[in-house]
């Protein structure tokens, strides 16, 4: 077998917070003891209960944060910081405001060292594929929700990173345009063999996007299961395969506990403060 | 650096126009009002006012009460003579050159000394917001000297420097540097972590940071603190002039009130309070050229 993109062995995360009881810092285990490996151009899908380590994960996998112990390799190398070979979208946009949309989308190419010119011409691009092109001049402050996300989208994408790292991307887009996305988002992907790690609330599109699923416990986030989507054909409206349904069925059903799992747990930590 | 993921605010939150330096009437001005302004400051009234047609409304209203309430007799009309009495006082000054040779002499102190602050205190506080362990450490000693009434340090600064232009550019410069450096600060601190954390996701160096994420990001904070200067570089320098000055505008009222020139006196005041709203009007348009990109709901 060829070497993994990315690598994750025994990773745990924790954070210090503050614990109201014991009146100092603890340490809170954000993810524990995750393994998994992505090959080189697969596109992963993460499922999981809200606050069970999804975004942490993504952090860790994009070099912003140190985990406590465990290591991730890219490409068979340490991570040892952030760089241009990843891109990613945050859950919250991130979106620089007093930049518009172009100018936003810029900012990874300045960052990468792209031409005046060429930058113009890739952010152009990049908002007509987003469907933004009437936008470029406005700020993020001027923009829907779904529409910065669609900036964030565009920005990610721009500057060519060979992993993309998306942290539901496409959670503030109504159906239509989410499922235009989607398509967009495959097609890039079947094009440049990009490796996608693509978090999502969605079990529909966590089938249709991913070769893939990875489902994730409650917190401390471990992996509990992958799920592969092994369709015989990706050709025609995977949706209505019958084995669609199957792989949705198993996936919820295996959410299912671990979101009970979670909601117990976040009462506990209401009962415990209050 | 701190670790930048320890802040998950949404998006939303952006820019959270941190100023605490921010409050438009700290202790100096209090100072000028009371010790510095014998009678109504026109200004200041008027400025708390409506807005847009109320406020020439207002001002209208006022200005209609200072020329009638004297001609009444229901105020002393040597101590406030008629407002058309003051524009011909002013009218004359204006004429002889005397108005601006004492505008141009307050102009070119406020201005240096204002100047000289944004110079200092902008870099000064780029770097103190930035190493955060500094900025801790120093922030008491800041909230100290920011409270110090610059005019309860004038006579250190007479004492030191002499009665001189020097003593009062210094004075204008020490109390138009706490707004700024204190704005500065905030603005560089106040950063969204989000947005730090979008940009090192993209392995920008630290000095790029800088120039492409906090100093944007901090610009209209540190146009508040400047906006808040400009105010300061005229209040203070006239309550300087005051003081051992043989031109300038505060030299100008007092010297007339002193030889009972009194319509003299209100047209001093009136130069003044035109000066501080047409300065504060232009710093004003500046700061929101560079903050349309602040959500202003
Ligand atoms: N900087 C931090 N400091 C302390 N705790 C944190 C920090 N970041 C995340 N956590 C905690 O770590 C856990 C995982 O957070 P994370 O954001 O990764 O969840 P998630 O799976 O992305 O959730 P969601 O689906 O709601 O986005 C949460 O319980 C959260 O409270
Ligand atoms: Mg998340």
């Amino acid at each position: 077998m060829s070497q993994p993109k990315i690598s994750i062995r025994g990773v745990t995360k924790t954070f210090s917070v503050r614990d109201a009881n014991l009146g100092r810092p603890s340490q809170f285990t954000a993810v524990s003891d995750i393994d998994i490996d992505v090959r080189a151009g697969e596109f992963l899908t993460l499922v999981g209960p809200s606050g069970c380590g999804k975004s942490t994960l993504l952090d860790l996998i994009a070099g912003l944060t140190k985990p406590a112990s465990g290591t991730i390799l890219l490409d068979g190398e340490p991570i040892t910081g952030p760089g241009l070979d990843r891109g990613i979208v945050f859950q919250q946009y991130a979106l620089f405001p007093w930049r518009t949309a172009r100018g936003n989308i810029e900012f990874g190419l300045e960052a990468k060292g792209v031409g005046r010119k060429e930058r113009r011409a890739r952010a152009a691009e990049f908002l007509d594929l987003v469907g933004l092109s009437g936008f470029a001049d406005r700020y993020p402050h001027e923009l829907s929700g779904g529409m910065r996300q669609r900036v964030a989208i565009a920005r990610s994408l721009a500057f060519d990173p060979e992993v993309l790292l998306m942290d539901e991307p496409f959670a503030a887009l109504d159906a239509q345009t989410r499922e235009s996305l989607q398509e967009e988002l495959l097609s890039i992907w079947q094009r440049t063999g990009k490796t996608v790690v693509f978090i999502t609330h969605g079990i529909d599109e966590a089938v249709y996007l991913g070769q893939r699923v990875a489902i994730m416990t409650s917190r401390p986030g471990r992996i509990k299961e992958i799920v592969d989507i092994d369709f015989e054909t990706r050709e025609g409206d995977l949706r209505a395969d019958a084995k669609f349904g199957e792989f949705r069925h198993h996936i919820w059903t295996a959410l299912r506990d671990e979101v009970a799992a979670a909601q117990a747990h976040e009462r506990e930590a209401v009962g415990s403060v209050g | 650096m701190a670790d930048v993921s320890l802040d998950r605010r949404p998006a939303g939150a952006a820019a959270p126009a941190p100023a605490p330096a921010d409050d438009p009437a700290p202790v100096a001005e209090a100072v000028v009002t009371a010790k510095a302004r014998p009678a109504l400051n026109p200004a200041r009234v008027l400025r708390g006012l409506g807005s847009g047609v109320n406020r020439i409304a207002a001002i209208v209203l006022f200005l209609i009460a200072w020329e009638v309430l004297p001609r009444l007799e229901l105020v002393d009309a040597v101590f406030l003579p008629p407002f058309s009495e003051v524009v011909v006082a002013w009218q004359e000054l204006a004429v002889s050159g005397v108005l601006w040779n004492h505008t141009q002499a307050s102009l070119i102190r406020s201005l240096a000394g204002f100047a000289i602050a944004i110079a200092v205190t902008i870099p000064l506080g780029l770097i103190l917001g930035w190493y955060k362990p500094v900025a801790d450490f120093l922030d008491p000693l800041l909230e100290l000297f920011r409270n110090t009434a610059a005019l309860a340090l004038l006579p250190v600064f007479v004492l030191i420097l002499g009665i001189g232009e020097t003593s009062k550019i210094s004075i204008v410069v020490y109390a138009c540097a706490w707004p700024i450096l204190l704005n500065t600060i905030a603005g560089v601190k106040g950063v969204d972590p989000l947005l730090i954390k979008s940009a090192r996701s993209l392995g920008l160096p630290p000095y790029r940071l800088f120039q492409k994420v906090i100093l944007p990001a901090a610009v209209p904070t540190v146009f508040t603190g400047i906006r808040l200067a400009g105010a300061y570089s005229i209040l203070v320098l006239v309550a300087a002039e005051m003081v051992g000055a043989k031109a300038g505008l505060g030299f100008l009222i007092n010297d007339a009130q002193f030889n009972f020139r009194i319509p003299d006196m209100y047209s001093g005041i009136i130069t003044i309070s035109v000066i501080g709203l047409v300065f504060n009007a232009l710093l004003l348009r500046l700061e929101r050229r560079f903050s349309t990109w602040r959500t202003t709901q």
